[in-house]
């Protein structure tokens, strides 16, 4: 349903109009996203009435009060690398990209934060962070991802939760447009004394903004965030490099920084690597961890099975070094520190029966970009079949995850042995204990299937719906990982579904919706409605 | 290939916006990270490669049709491959050709724009790309003693290019690499008044019928002449002969070098000694068509297959141009040889280079964003703190003054050869 010409004149005042648009032309480049074939059965998800590009926090706040007064809804986003970033509920949306906000605003060096506007990416962060020794903990976008909506408003997992924590923990403080248009500043931002910390003298809030999964752009738009970081061991420069001629998807970082270990640990068994992966966490000796994804890279699909090939040639089992494999970085600021954390480990995996995998030292640097800063992770995602989908996951103990690991490779072996997605003999995984295991494991099962085949379609389909199912075999997972942008998925209604399970979980969600959002106004699509339709 | 080709492609877009930026693995300083100028310069998603991927598949889809939003957002693109290069570093598919076949089916279908229009009417009409009348291609040459290719045989041809043969302030440019050739002692010609157009730039243009002819003319031009070697000042005409030819089958049977590559030689076995100095600090702006640009085009035939499953792989094997592998050190090469000369690096250079502005029909059309591209290269330059900005193309160079008349900061504005002269 189009904006009336009252409407969008309205919105054009704000903004001015070179930024604003509701060319279709335009706004058809803001309904295509990976994983919609999925969802929408279509690569299109619904096309909004208008696309905005605010420029400051007023005009965001201008544009909401404007969708308040004429009643439409609309949902920011800030580089739009989402599955629901551009999803809404009905075609009386508009879009927000906030492409225009894009400063750093400040890195606080003494207190170990940066302030940053939406569309600051998670790499541009990192490598400004470097020059002053101190690095953000991310998720696993890669470098193009949004430090915000990583941070603020969406699910996922990062390598180095370990010692940087779950995403939403890394959050400082915020300045918040909420639905209605009013503004609100979180913790110590609130009393103007500084963006240090979100849990006060100002209200905390961090749960509402942000609780276990995001609200995906549902409850309003993060205007301004701070975020805590953590010490970076390394060169305040890191420099890629290859030969000449080699592409810059063939470029490593010359070496492990001197005060850094890139290491692969492989267990004999996986119950042994869950054990390890416990007491590396209470050892407090891990820069970054995961277990295990450790898939090698080329150049191309076309490169990259050509080393595949070369590896089973060689012995070597990529389906061991997946299941009991841990990858992880040591990282320390002086090189005693990092050589007692290298004991520490050893003895751990010495008592688990495991050891360290030899690895050359140009794989021990592409390692280490990875788990540092992601490079590798859109490739492995989008490149090799095209599309990825992350099920069952879940967030909790190390016995659980344990669990749910065993049951993921239950679930997802018949799909890939039918070769319906790829086949790695067993699912990858995507595991790590969140500080120092001190708030559980975060666990992603991953299938890489390709939309585009019917029947690989299917079989995705297939097996969201037993993983996803509250009354299913598997309703031990837990509330999946998408959350509210299952509202709009084939399962519908999801947290209608699992909320009777979960202690009624999404009767609050909906009356923190109600809350923030009388009008109703924030698309839910990707969050929850006060009121179902 | 048709735009329907692509649509494989355009489906596994996943709007990561790696296009915008150049690849992560080459960002160097935090201010200096954006690859693509129409997107940095309009910022709607539409002007990255990725908003032409969403484009093109809505138009397969008939969900749009041809608009002037539409239209501005695939011309105001310089053509200049960063997207390309950066998309590459995580998938396997090719936005730089999905802009071609765009443009040659705006073409098609008659959506073309008024200032292309007259650029290409001048074309049809004169050989040239600049407006300028077939009859003063060879002005620019007047004086110098240098066979006639029309009428006399010679071991090298000498191309200077629509740009070099008709703006005259750039003229002691290509006097002077034509000169050196002669005092060297090459055996050298040139075609004068008969030169046309490569017809790349108009392929850029959508004008994909353009190249066809101007390729058929200048094998034949070349079969005539008995010509071994085709040299360019151009880097355009450079990267037009050895990869757009290819690219529709029709290869010169005969080496195609760029003057750089040409007085690289000279140097090396001795016959250019350059022993004056020059005191300046430079810096050397990578042309796209000399750099990723001319990247060897890459013949395939084969199919897709899948292994492991589901994982897309080719049968056999397809090499992608990733822009790795074009003409990146022989320049710089040349400028170290210079005695007296500094040569600093930029932060976005080789593959990673930011565009000059003036390709893909947008200094034609859009003077004033071609203009404010060059001025965000010139900020660059000075950033790294170059006294002077050399490229090794007539485009480039014209485009850099052109920026300063409109306002950009100042900097002196080399071209190699001018500085392989100062040496000599």
């Amino acid at each position: 349903m189009a904006l009336t010409d009252i409407e969008y004149q309205a919105l054009e005042d704000i903004v001015g109009p070179e930024n604003i648009s509701r060319e279709p032309a335009i706004l058809d480049t803001y309904d295509q996203c990976w994983g919609h074939k999925a969802v929408f059965d279509q690569k299109f998800s619904t096309r909004p009435a208008a696309v905005l590009l605010p420029g400051s926090s007023e005009e965001c706040q201008a544009i909401v009060k404007a969708c308040n007064r004429y009643r439409i809804l609309f949902k920011p986003f800030s580089s739009g690398f989402e599955i629901v970033a551009f999803a809404l509920a009905n075609e009386r949306g508009i879009l927000l990209d906030l492409k225009r906000m894009d400063r750093i605003l400040e890195i606080d060096v003494e207190n170990m934060h940066a302030v940053v506007e939406p569309y600051v990416n998670i790499y541009r962060l990192q490598r400004e962070a470097m020059k002053h020794g101190l690095v953000m903990g991310s998720i696993g976008a890669g470098p193009s991802g949004g430090v915000i909506a990583g941070s603020c408003c969406h699910f996922g997992g990062g390598t180095t939760m370990v010692s940087t924590g779950g995403l939403g923990r890394s959050v400082l403080g915020v300045e918040w447009v909420l639905p209605t248009g009013d503004v609100l500043s979180m913790g110590t931002a609130e009393s103007e004394m500084g963006w240090f910390t979100a849990d006060g003298p100002g209200p905390s809030l961090r749960g509402v903004l942000r609780g276990r999964s995001g609200s995906n752009g549902g409850s309003g738009i993060i205007t301004k965030a701070s975020v805590k970081l953590y010490p970076w061991y390394g060169p305040p420069d890191i420099k890629f490099t290859a030969a000449p001629g080699v592409p810059p998807s063939g470029k490593r970082i010359s070496e492990v920084p001197p005060n850094y270990k890139a290491m692969i640990i492989m267990f004999p068994s996986q119950s042994a690597m869950f054990e390890a992966l416990i007491n590396i966490g209470k050892a407090e000796i891990a820069s970054a961890l995961m277990g295990a994804l450790v898939f090698p890279y080329g150049e191309g699909n076309d490169e990259q099975w050509a080393v595949i090939q070369q590896m089973a040639a060689a012995g070597i089992s990529f389906t061991q070094v997946a299941s009991q494999g841990v990858a992880l970085i040591l990282g320390s600021d002086t090189q005693r520190g990092l050589e007692y954390k290298e004991k520490c480990l050893m003895e751990i995996a010495g008592q688990m029966g495991g050891g360290p995998v030899p690895i050359p030292p140009s794989d021990q640097a592409g390692l280490f970009a990875a788990a540092m800063l992601h490079f590798g992770f859109v490739t492995a995602a989008f490149r090799r079949t095209g599309d990825f989908f992350v099920s069952p996951t879940s967030d909790g103990s190390p016995d659980f995850m344990l669990n749910l690991r065993k049951n993921a490779e239950q679930m997802l072996k018949p799909y890939m042995e039918k070769g319906l997605f790829q086949q790695l003999g067993i699912p990858e995984m995507f595991v790590m204990p969140g500080e120092n295991n001190s708030i559980g494991f975060h666990e992603e099962n991953v299938s890489f299937y390709d939309p585009w085949d019917p029947d690989s379609l299917d079989a995705l389909r297939d097996m969201v719906h037993k993983s996803e199912d509250p009354n299913g075999q598997f309703r031990s997972y837990g509330v999946p990982h998408l959350g509210g942008g299952l509202q709009i998925e084939w399962v519908s209604h999801v947290h209608q579904n699992f909320g009777p399970i979960y202690d009624n979980y999404d009767k609050w969600m909906r009356s923190i919706k109600g809350m923030l959002d009388p009008n109703g106004v924030g698309d839910w699509s990707a969050y929850i409605p006060a009121i179902f339709p | 290939m048709a735009l329907k080709d692509f649509e494989h492609d355009m489906q596994r877009c996943s709007r990561c916006s790696y296009c915008k930026w150049i690849p992560f693995e080459n960002q160097q300083n935090m201010d200096f990270i954006k690859g693509c100028p129409s997107a940095a310069r309009y910022n709607f998603h539409a002007y990255a490669a990725s908003g032409k991927w969403n484009m093109s598949y809505a138009f397969l889809n008939e969900r749009i049709d041809h608009s002037d939003a539409f239209q501005d957002a695939v011309y105001r693109c310089m053509m200049d491959g960063c997207c390309d290069v950066s998309c590459k570093t995580v998938q396997d598919i090719e936005p730089l050709q999905l802009m071609y076949e765009l443009r040659k089916k705006f073409v098609e279908d008659g959506q073309i724009l008024p200032e292309h229009m007259l650029t290409i009417d001048g074309l049809k009409k004169e050989d040239n790309m600049m407006q300028g009348k077939k009859v003063d291609r060879g002005k620019w040459a007047k004086g110098i003693k240098v066979k006639d290719l029309t009428k006399e045989k010679a071991k090298v041809a000498f191309h200077a290019g629509c740009r070099y043969s008709y703006d005259e302030e750039l003229w002691p440019i290509v006097r002077g690499a034509l000169q050196i050739l002669i005092d060297a002692g090459v055996d050298v010609g040139i075609w004068g008044k008969d030169e046309v157009c490569c017809g790349g730039r108009a392929e850029s243009m959508g004008f994909a019928g353009e190249l066809t002819k101007y390729a058929d003319h200048t094998l034949e031009a070349l079969k005539a002449a008995g010509v071994e070697t085709l040299v360019n000042p151009c880097s355009d005409c450079y990267q037009c002969y050895k990869v757009e030819y290819d690219k529709i089958g029709k290869k010169p049977p005969v080496e195609v070098l760029h003057i750089t590559e040409y007085l690289h030689r000279l140097i090396q076995d001795g016959t250019i000694k350059l022993t004056k100095q020059v005191p300046l600090t430079v810096t050397y702006h990578d042309p796209c068509h000399l750099g990723r640009l001319a990247e060897p085009w890459v013949h395939w035939e084969g199919k897709e297959v899948k292994v492991m499953g589901q994982m897309i792989c080719h049968e056999p094997p397809k090499q992608f141009r990733r822009g790795a592998r074009g003409v990146y050190d022989i320049p710089r090469e040349v400028i170290k040889s210079i005695p007296g000369v500094r040569l600093v690096e930029m932060y976005r250079n080789r593959e990673s280079a930011w565009c000059c502005g003036a390709g893909g029909g947008v200094k034609d059309a859009y003077p004033e964003f071609a203009n404010w591209t060059a001025g965000e290269r010139i900020r660059e330059a000075k950033a790294v703190g170059a006294k002077a900005l050399v490229s090794a193309c007539g485009w480039c160079r014209r485009n850099f003054m052109d920026a300063m008349e409109d306002g950009a900061a100042r900097i002196e504005v080399y071209d190699i050869i001018e500085l392989v002269q100062k040496a000599m």
